[in-house]
């Protein structure tokens, strides 16, 4: 049983990340009180991770564990659920040039979803290139807070999605063991397994959650 | 600084916290004596016309500052492995906070697998990575 989840993390599966899959689970373990998720998505760059098999450790730790890919297109970053044979036999992962009108509209045909990720980003995000291109169709919900975006990236998220109208998720987009979790999706519906998910991130009724801490004020520092 | 065996730390022990102001003076410092006196770390107008927002800190810079977080916490740890992965250009001249946690203890080896990461006053990580220490042992 599933309520909150964070939607969007990586393992040692991709390239950039070094965090093993049971090491996030030790540490959502003890930060329980700080964190109180019962769901992962992994989301691993550029690839569905089809050999990844957590069923053990699902049932020694308590915690629904999904997969999902995190796959690059024209638009920027999108996260794709619902990753199915139909939908790798029409897409190329690996493309990191992948038509972003046709990955919304074919992974929803298909049965999945894609939702893009971290749109307040440079380069990478969704705002950036609607500042230069007609919007997408068939755009369901956006990644309202990462936890590895700077200064500014969320805040403008807030403003597209007035705009458009869009659902609001989140995640941590976690490359490093101790940051699971600190961004997440708070869902009003029970989520058993990714249909359950698609479904949910189709229909709205979620919303992002944010457990990181309040910064301490910053102290004067020694010189280096 | 005190000596932390390997029975005596804890996966999701946070290494204390090192905060520094970085200063440009000692960017270039730094610099000159690794011998990487190039205009992108010694002043501005060589970074800029380098394409760069203003002079950077180098990479084995934060790298080494990260590593001096490491032993600051226990200087008894021998680094055996650091990786980190610059998801900004480091500015100096502000202050830069170096984070860090054991994440996994390794009993075959007595080693620790420990998230490290450097971080500015808004909380933006311009560096992460992860490293892998050798602790020593009591027996």
């Amino acid at each position: 049983m599933a309520h909150i989840l964070d939607l969007h993390l990586h393992s040692e599966a991709s390239d950039d990340s070094r965090a093993p899959v049971e090491a996030y689970l030790k540490w959502l373990a003890r930060k329980r009180d700080e964190r109180p998720l019962e769901g992962l998505v992994l989301t691993e760059h550029r690839q569905f991770h089809a050999a990844g098999e957590y069923r053990e450790l699902e049932d020694k730790y308590g915690v629904l564990i999904l997969k999902a890919s995190e796959v690059e297109t024209d638009y920027g970053h999108v996260l794709v659920y619902g990753v199915n044979d139909d939908i790798l036999k029409r897409f190329d992962f690996k493309n990191v040039r992948l038509p972003a009108q046709e990955v919304i509209t074919e992974v929803a045909r298909l049965g999945g979803i894609a939702m893009p990720c971290h749109p307040g980003r440079p380069t990478i995000g969704l705002i950036e290139h609607y500042g230069k291109r007609p919007p997408l169709e068939g755009v369901m919900g956006v990644e309202a807070l990462n936890g590895g975006s700077k200064k500014g990236e969320n805040e403008r998220v807030a403003e597209l999605i007035r705009q458009y109208g869009y659902h609001a998720f989140g995640g941590s987009d976690s490359h490093l063991v101790s940051f699971v979790g600190l961004c997440a999706t708070e869902f009003d519906r029970d989520i058993k397994n990714m249909d359950d998910l698609v479904e949910a991130l189709r229909v709205g009724g979620y919303r992002p959650v944010d457990f990181r801490s309040p910064r301490p004020q910053t102290q004067a520092a020694p010189e280096v | 600084m005190n000596t932390l065996y390997f029975d005596e730390i804890e996966e999701g022990d946070e290494l204390p916290a090192l905060d520094l102001f970085l200063s440009k003076d000692g960017v270039r410092q730094f610099a000159k004596t690794a011998g990487m006196y190039f205009p992108r770390f010694t002043d501005d107008e060589g970074a800029r016309a380098e394409g760069l927002p203003g002079m950077i800190a180098p990479g084995v810079m934060s790298m080494g500052l990260l590593a001096r977080m490491i032993s600051d916490w226990n200087p008894a740890a021998v680094v055996k492995r650091i990786g980190t992965t610059f998801r900004s250009p480091v500015l100096p001249d502000c202050n830069v906070h170096l984070r860090g946690a054991v994440t996994q203890k390794n009993e075959e080896d007595h080693t620790a697998d420990c998230d490290i990461w450097m971080e500015n006053d808004d909380g933006e990580r311009w560096v992460v990575g992860t490293a892998t220490v050798t602790l020593p042992s009591k027996a």
